[in-house]
């Protein structure tokens, strides 16, 4: 899968799956409202619009956990990661062991619809550029983590989670730990390697961490 | 066997002591069968007995046996197992003797004085025994005397006739004693059951209405901060049109709000009561937000009423959005609010249970409450 970035393509693209055509065109608009626009090719109730024209050669693939039905569609995402797509979870659900086991597929981003338009904004355009994108309740799903294989976090990237959970600002952040907002954005990435590093291999993963390595987000005698 | 608590003592226990009161009674009677009207025929015939020495010694006997029963019964006790068997196999000695002395044509009558007695002698030490107990050696009492009674040569009818009247209205009279006795004893049983439940019953009202009484308490000891404010809302020395009134309005709604949620059997207190505190303030119109990370802990009481204390402040001083999140990390118990507040001065309560900081940038405030309870358990520091 080639990202929009590495193409040279400026026009960002995405697929939407959600059961609900009212999200559907919600994040539609919300996308191509943004600046710059992201294009949403296709979009649809079931995932097979992600895997068929035009949605197949979408950057990025906007997902609902939830489709019709109770349980999550985990093995959806992760045929989806393993094909080295862009995936962002869009969710009703907030809970942290859904949220990281994501992570652990693959997807770039884990978002609650009580979330708003700029985190998803955000997430995608991130996303579509095969970066990761951390919103304040994933923040505080990685910082409350008890699982046994969770990675080491220094005090300083804990306290990153902790502050950008509480307050969704990461000038507030900023300002509270007395850092600048790019520092912000590099620990929150940094964590995010370190998360990719663990449980089994997705494509994103592994070129998550390539990326973080080439732009010296975090060094290779760190890993 | 402190007879001062009665209303604490078991319905059998209850019955116990209505049983020993019947056994004080039926020792009266044997006694004075024996020294009331005993001793007349013993006296009367006493040259008719053959031997003539065997009669005032089953006498004795008899006598013995009534007055060591009465160390156990006079007291209100049981007598002992032991003591009671060998006590009935003495009084069957006694009355095989008494009975064998007895001459001939006296048997049932007037010179067969131990007949009579040894019944009662036998109801008084098994008066708490089984029905059928007692009946059986009653029975056995009869049947051996009956069986004497043949040994001792074929009786005429007028003093079979005789016999079977004194037999009968005898045994039957005791009988009926022991039945009534015992109707007594299961009367009582359930008199105390029922007393027992009564007792309960009120037991368990008065701590209810105990329970009530600190809940009203409390209520009230809350209230106490916020008498003055009604009162002063009430004859208008407060201005409501003033910010700092409105707040104090809102923390204090709050508050009962948080007050009432808080005995809630739910299985997440701490959210619940920031729920609680929540709902208060997006009836105000604020946009209020909750995010929580982490599994339900349990909190205890006045630390959750700490945590949410800050909280309570910070959504009174919120001019439209507020974020309010819970992390419960492994160390810690961290309950946070970010508002737009109006004003930049928070006042903070200081608490010796939980940390509390504040922060203020712009026009945004934050104010973190944290509990860390390995902290707790190690001392407060």
């Amino acid at each position: 899968m080639v990202s929009a970035a590495d193409d040279g393509r400026t026009e960002l693209t995405a697929v939407v799956v959600d059961d609900h055509p009212a999200i559907r065109a919600g994040v539609e608009y919300w996308l191509s409202t943004a600046s710059p626009p992201i294009t949403v090719v296709a979009a649809g109730e079931d995932v097979k619009v992600a895997w068929t024209e035009p949605g197949d050669s979408a950057d990025v693939v906007v997902l609902d956990l939830h489709l019709s039905g109770p349980t999550p569609a985990m093995g959806d995402l992760r045929r989806l990661a393993n094909a080295g797509r862009h995936i962002v979870i869009y969710s009703m659900r907030g809970d942290n062991d859904i949220a990281l086991q994501c992570l652990e597929l693959g997807a770039l981003s884990y978002l609650t619809k009580a979330e708003g338009e700029g985190h998803l904004v955000e997430a995608v355009s991130t996303a579509a550029h095969g970066r990761p994108y951390t919103p304040p309740t994933l923040a505080g799903a990685l910082v409350g983590d008890r699982s046994q294989f969770r990675p080491a976090l220094s005090a300083r990237e804990s306290e990153v989670l902790v502050e950008w959970f509480q307050s969704e600002s990461k000038e507030f952040v900023a300002r509270r730990l007395g850092i600048s907002t790019s520092t912000v954005n590099s620990h929150l990435e940094r964590i995010r390697v370190k998360y990719a590093r663990i449980g089994r291999e997705a494509p994103t993963k592994a070129s998550l961490v390539a990326r973080a390595i080439q732009d010296g987000i975090i060094g290779v005698d760190e890993l | 066997m402190d007879d001062g608590t009665v209303g604490v003592l078991s319905p059998h226990r209850q019955a116990d002591r209505v049983l020993a009161v019947m056994r004080v009674a039926v020792f009266v009677v044997s006694l004075s069968v024996q020294f009331g009207l005993c001793w007349i025929p013993l006296f009367y015939y006493r040259h008719e007995y053959r031997p003539a020495w065997l009669a005032p010694a089953a006498f004795a006997v008899f006598a013995l046996v009534t007055l060591v029963s009465g160390w156990w019964v006079l007291r209100r006790r049981r007598p002992p197992g032991v003591f009671v068997a060998s006590s009935i196999a003495v009084l069957f000695c006694a009355s095989t003797v008494a009975t064998a002395a007895v001459p001939a044509g006296g048997f049932f009558g007037a010179p067969h004085w131990s007949f009579g007695l040894v019944g009662w002698q036998l109801l008084m030490l098994l008066l708490d025994r089984p029905m059928i107990v007692i009946v059986s050696a009653l029975g056995g009492h009869i049947l051996l005397s009956v069986l004497q009674f043949g040994l001792a040569g074929l009786p005429g009818r007028i003093e079979l006739g005789a016999a079977a009247i004194t037999l009968i209205s005898v045994s039957s009279f005791q009988l009926a004693i022991a039945v009534m006795c015992r109707t007594h004893y299961r009367r009582a049983l359930l008199a105390g059951a029922m007393a027992a439940e009564r007792e309960r019953l009120a037991t368990e009202k008065a701590v209810a209405e105990q329970l009530n009484d600190e809940q009203r308490v409390r209520f009230a000891g809350q209230l106490g901060s916020m008498l003055p404010l009604l009162v002063g809302v009430a004859d208008r020395t407060l201005d409501t049109r003033t910010d700092d009134v409105r707040r104090r309005c809102a923390v204090a709604a709050a508050q009962l709000r948080r007050l009432f949620a808080e005995n809630d059997d739910v299985p997440d207190p701490l959210v619940h009561e920031l729920s609680a505190c929540i709902d208060v303030a997006e009836r105000r119109g604020l946009g209020v937000s909750l995010a929580v990370s982490g599994d339900a802990r349990p909190v205890p009481k006045i630390v959750r009423r700490e945590l949410t204390q800050p909280v309570m402040t910070a959504l009174a001083l919120a001019r439209s959005t507020a974020r309010v999140t819970v992390l419960r990390t492994e160390d810690a118990i961290r309950v946070a609010v970010v508002a737009d507040a109006a004003r930049q001065d928070v006042a903070l309560a200081p608490s010796a249970l939980i940390e509390v900081e504040c922060f203020t940038l712009e026009q945004r405030v934050w104010v973190e409450a944290r509990w860390c309870p390995r902290q707790m358990t190690a001392g407060p520091s």
